[in-house]
């Protein structure tokens, strides 16, 4: 597992080597520094799995199955996602990449005690995000377990239309505002072409996303990163949070998957069926 | 400070769901072996306290204990085999079967033993002593040199049926090469079935991972970038795991189920059970000598997992219903034994006791 980690420092040394400091084997680039142009680092999809995925949860079972096509089955339905590899499973298109690797320190007796605090988010590009901190004592072991917490909190990204309803929907739909510690973070809509208009950190967030114009405005202290990077993904996880007209119509309710597959109801009833309010072009 | 834990690891399937191995054979499903022909049980026993169906063995682990000399004891798991009742906890029976301590021969452990039973004996608990591979040998005088033979047959049985079994297991069921003889009695459901070899689980805790020199490297490189960026990600602390749909426990039960996924239960003579949610109820006392219960045994969800995998999909399959996490198991921690016996030293004599079992279930709300 460790040369797996050496091979990861090396492929991102690949790509940022352009235009970084010094340019001696920096094996790592780090979160991006120095690089201009959205560079999506990390890697392509799922690797190679030496072991098979043995479901642990009943959910687990019913995507390895196949019964789950899509992961807005699991969101429809608020069902608590615990386990990384149905979102592997259900969103292919998902990519990582480590936003920072910082050092935390603790004082203790012998001197100073150092682990290693990851963050990375991982999204598609188009609708789903997520974002993962872990600290752990060796880097590697850090970025390998925000990866998985990143995909375990992959969320729905709501989009709309600043104006005109033309074409896929390409920035927020409302104002809306997140906060963690004394960051928050407003996000508001954008005419298209307006790009994503926000700190370097929070926009690629926002790229993973898939939202392509937005304007920002943050508040508090912005300096503390992490915490600005955590009200982003608040923000982000408002969007869907929001009453807005198009769901002023009764909710149909339908069956959660764990009662649509078990056999014990015997035959599965036709009457309800959720029409739900498809989110790409709003009515 | 680690306790030893012992997995059960999925091994090969057995050629027929219902053919009979030795008592001292550990496997998941199937029919149980019991050690003696005649056990005094009652019939109520194997029979499901809210709908009275036969119960079905799920689980059968020969598990000596070397501290009190223990070597003849299996743990019964049973549960009901009708889907209604699956998620119920009443459905679940533990059974611990050992032989008295007041006996003073050993009968060679039951009429079907007689027969060479290597291949079904994949069992290798860690700490048994050795000879109880080999059953038919009186304990009176046995030959070293026969003992050393057939220790290093079992274990390369054992090692051979590793290798076939690495992964995918669920997918190729590998036919046993000896053909054995039917249970006798077909009324009683069963599940499928398929032996368990052990092992020990490696587990280095916190950094199990060894820094390789471009790790080395890279960390030194992020102490020092630290201090040159424009960007300072000041004020920093250590922070806990967390996951929307998960809590803490929960990521640690899974991160040592990712170690081993194919785990089909954990073996810990009076160690600590692997939590998967935090409430736990109490375990209590033995109903036969009021002694605390400890904890001996749980299984996983791999297990359940394979029986679903191996069901053919019809609907009153008990195992497709089955929604828990982990099912732990205590036992009496003086392994006391029910002296129904009369005293004879000269006839066998196997006390059967109900344990106590807890679940854990996967609460989606």
């Amino acid at each position: 597992m460790a040369e797996r980690g050496g091979e990861r420092g090396g492929e991102r040394g690949g790509f940022g080597r352009g235009g970084e400091r010094g340019g001696f084997g920096r094996g790592f680039g780090r979160g991006g520094r120095g690089d201009r142009g959205g560079r999506r680092g990390g890697r392509r999809g799922p690797r190679q799995e030496e072991e098979k995925w043995v479901p642990v949860t009943k959910l687990g079972r019913l995507v390895k199955e196949g019964r789950i096509n899509k992961i807005e089955e699991i969101y429809l339905h608020s069902l608590p996602v615990k386990e990384h590899q149905i979102v592997e499973t259900l969103v292919p298109g998902l990519k990582d990449e480590v936003m920072k690797i910082t050092p935390v320190q603790k004082q203790t007796r012998a001197g100073q005690r150092t682990r290693f605090k990851a963050f990375v988010v991982v999204g598609d590009g188009d609708g789903h995000v997520g974002l993962g901190v872990k600290c752990a004592k060796e880097v590697a072991t850090a970025i390998r377990g925000a990866i998985i917490l990143a995909k375990l909190s992959v969320v729905p990204v709501r989009r709309g239309y600043w104006g005109n309803k033309i074409g896929q929907p390409h920035t927020v739909p409302c104002k809306v505002t997140g906060k963690c510690g004394s960051v928050t973070v407003r996000m508001v809509p954008a005419p298209r072409g307006s790009g994503i208009v926000a700190a370097r950190v929070p926009k690629k967030v926002l790229q993973f996303a898939g939202i392509e114009d937005v304007f920002t405005s943050s508040r508090g202290s912005t300096k503390t990163l992490g915490n600005f990077v955590k009200a982003t993904f608040d923000c982000l996880m408002k969007t869907y949070g929001f009453l807005t007209p198009e769901f002023w119509t009764q909710t149909k309710f339908s069956m959660t998957p764990f009662q649509q597959f078990t056999d014990l109801l015997g035959k599965p009833t036709k009457g309800l069926v959720l029409e739900a309010p498809t989110e790409t072009v709003e009515a | 400070m680690a306790e030893e834990v012992h997995l059960g690891l999925p091994g090969p399937w057995a050629a027929d769901y219902r053919e009979k191995a030795d008592h001292y054979t550990t496997k998941i499903g199937g029919v149980p072996d019991w050690p003696t022909v005649d056990m005094g049980i009652k019939p109520e026993t194997l029979q499901c306290s809210l709908c009275g169906t036969k119960l079905c063995l799920v689980a059968q682990v020969h598990a000596p204990v070397a501290k009190l000399n223990i070597e003849e004891r299996i743990i019964y798991v049973l549960v009901c085999s009708t889907p209604q009742c699956g998620p119920k906890p009443q459905s679940w029976k533990v059974l611990r079967v050992q032989k008295c301590r007041n006996v003073m021969q050993t009968e060679g452990g039951g009429d079907e033993l007689g027969q060479s039973n290597g291949p079904p004996s994949t069992s290798v608990p860690e700490e048994q002593n050795d000879k109880n591979k080999i059953p038919e040998i009186d304990d009176d005088d046995f030959d070293l040199d026969a003992l050393a033979e057939a220790l290093e047959q079992a274990a390369t049985l054992a090692s051979n049926s590793k290798k076939k079994n690495k992964s995918k297991h669920a997918n190729a069921p590998v036919k046993c090469p000896v053909l054995k003889e039917q249970a006798c009695d077909p009324s009683i459901p069963v599940l499928p079935c398929f032996y368990i070899y052990y092992d020990k689980e490696l587990f280095g805790g916190k950094g199990t991972v060894g820094s390789s020199s471009s790790e080395l490297v890279l960390d030194k490189e992020i102490m020092d970038t630290a201090n040159d960026e424009e960007e300072k990600w000041e004020g920093e602390k250590y922070e806990y795991d967390k996951a929307i749909g998960a809590d803490r426990t929960f990521l640690k039960f899974k991160k040592r189920l990712d170690a081993y996924p194919q785990q089909c239960f954990r073996y810990s003579y009076g160690g600590k059970p692997l939590m998967a949610t935090t409430k736990l109820q109490d375990p209590g006392t033995c109903r036969l000598c009021g002694s605390p219960r400890h904890y001996e045994l749980q299984l996983m969800s791999p297990l359940s997992y394979f029986l679903h995998e191996a069901g053919d999909g019809s609907s009153n399959y008990a195992p497709s219903s089955w929604t828990w996490l982990t099912v732990i198991i205590y036992t009496c921690s003086k392994n006391c034994c029910l002296s129904s016996c009369g005293g004879n030293p000269q006839s066998c004599c196997w006390g059967v006791a109900e344990e106590e079992i807890l679940i854990q279930e996967d609460e989606v709300r």
